[in-house]
């Protein structure tokens, strides 16, 4: 028996290459991004609290999205490309 | 965020876990990934403190302190 | 541009009822039910249908494959639906893959929406959609199946399997099939669609992402005041995820309760600012937490309530149901968007 695969699909175009640049964890900037949700924000503030034992933190930044139930928006992505070298994000549910 | 050339770590519960490799996989991209027991949301400080402490055995492993 | 995923078409060998089941249920292809077989014939009645809508799919989320109109199809067949159900289908498909609906932000959620899907227009009665008596419920070939096809196709095109891309805490009877028609012969008003912007000829989905309906019981009211005093408690719930503002709801008013409001003089319009500022919800209702949540996403109270839409005009308002005194709301996940799309001619 023969039948059409319902799961079938095409997927977008092959592999990308992902490359991201070496990181110098004492200093290069992080970001902290949260989901939005309650207590991401707290838990990425106690990280970044404990960071402090670790490596410098001036250069830790928060940042989030308006809602948990929507993506980023693209601009707020562009913004943190362009200033940060690590991302650090809590899906808090 | 990986594919703009930021390097990413998730802090995502045990929960989330296959949320979180399921759509790494349909984006093709390999997740950095420090799992955290379920539930954040809805802890008081001291419970929130443990997963913070637990957070940051992960992220040490990653930064290699 | 493409990779191909799979294979589109598979030999499963000689399978009987039973061993068809077991072995679909075994793909992961089914909401738990029997499936029908999509034999290449059966999907080549219901792609021979859809042959004039050209317009290309863009890829579902969470999978982000690109569906084709063969697999589409199969999962039509598989859901039960006629071939002649298949525009509509479409249509659902076109309306939650618009990037204001966010659909993975519903598929991934733990809250327990799923896609509703109101049929208007000359299509009801064409394909004999339910929009009368026990118009959510069982019982009714095309409104069961329609809604079906669409969530197999998300599951399995779109890849939203429950606990791993489906993260919902409880889920929804409403995931198994949520599809009804607009009561528009018994509307004091004209046509959702219609006001929507469609012509009254035109047949449309509108697809939003809801939870179940809830009912709104106003037996002993006997002037819109009342059944609208009614409306606007029942839905004034600190628990909703449209609370502060986040996102659109559905109230369908059941035949005799729209006759009282229209008799009472009630457009639409007024309706909808009427129940915006009476549903609003107190501050002293909502957590000390939560509403410290709401403020880190900017959404404050106003004179010291929290509405539970943006504006009126996301009240979206129409008839449906049969005889009796209930009403129903339909709130939904927030972040998401109604979003009406016309059926395609048949070929």
């Amino acid at each position: 028996m023969r039948i059409v695969n319902p799961s079938f699909g095409l997927s977008l175009a092959g592999t990308e290459q992902v490359t991201t640049r070496p990181v110098d964890w004492l200093n290069d900037p992080i970001v902290l991004f949260t989901n939005s949700k309650p207590n991401a924000h707290a838990l990425l503030a106690g990280i970044r609290e404990k960071l402090a034992g670790v490596r410098r933190i001036d250069n830790i930044e928060f940042a989030s999205k308006d809602s948990a139930s929507q993506p980023a928006p693209a601009a707020t992505i562009d913004e943190i490309s362009g200033k940060y070298r690590v991302a650090l994000l809590a899906l808090a549910d | 965020m990986e594919k703009r050339g930021v390097t990413s770590l998730v802090v995502a519960t045990e929960t989330f876990r296959p949320l979180v490799l399921a759509q790494a996989k349909a984006r093709k991209v390999t997740p950095k990934l420090v799992v955290v027991k379920h539930p954040v949301g809805g802890l008081n400080a001291a419970e929130l403190a443990a997963r913070i402490e637990q957070a940051m055995v992960g992220l040490k492993e990653v930064m290699g302190k | 541009m493409s990779d191909i995923e799979a294979t589109e078409i598979i030999d499963v060998g000689d399978l009987d009822g039973e061993a068809w089941t077991d072995y679909a249920i075994a793909q992961g292809w089914s909401d738990g039910m029997p499936l029908a077989v999509p034999s290449e014939a059966a999907v080549e009645r219901f792609t021979a249908i859809a042959r004039g809508d050209n317009e290309p799919f863009p890829p579902i989320s969470p999978s982000r494959l690109i569906p084709t109109l063969q697999s589409l199809a199969a999962n039509a067949v598989m859901a039960g639906c006629r071939p002649e159900y298949f525009p509509v289908v479409l249509a659902a498909l076109r309306g939650v893959l618009t990037p204001d609906y966010n659909l993975h932000g519903t598929l991934a959620t733990t809250h327990p929406c799923a896609p509703m899907l109101l049929v208007s227009g000359p299509i009801r009665r064409q394909l004999a959609i339910n929009y009368s008596s026990n118009c959510f419920g069982q019982g009714n070939r095309a409104n069961a199946t329609i809604g079906r096809a669409l969530e197999l196709i998300l599951l399995n095109v779109g890849g939203a399997k429950p606990g791993i891309m489906d993260r919902a805490t409880h889920g929804s009877p409403a995931k198994y099939s949520f599809c009804f028609g607009e009561n528009e012969e018994e509307s004091p008003w004209p046509p959702y669609h219609v006001r929507r912007g469609f012509a009254a000829s035109d047949s449309v989905v509108t697809v939003m992402s809801g939870e179940a309906p809830h009912n709104i019981n106003d037996h002993g009211s006997t002037t819109a005041e009342g059944i609208l005093t009614t409306v606007a408690q029942t839905i004034s719930q600190p628990g909703a995820n449209v609370i502060s503002g986040k996102g659109p709801l559905f109230i369908v008013l059941g035949p005799e309760h729209a006759q009282t409001l229209a008799r009472d003089g009630w457009t639409i319009e007024a309706m909808q600012k009427d129940l915006f500022q009476r549903s609003r919800v107190h501050a002293s209702r909502i957590s000390t937490e939560n509403q410290e949540s709401y403020a880190s996403m900017g959404r404050l109270p106003v004179d010291g309530h929290y509405h539970l839409t943006p504006t009126p005009e996301d009240f979206h308002m129409l008839v449906a149901g049969g005889p009796g005194k209930h009403s129903a709301y339909i709130p939904s996940f927030g972040g998401t968007a109604v979003c009406s799309v016309r059926v395609a001619a048949s070929a």
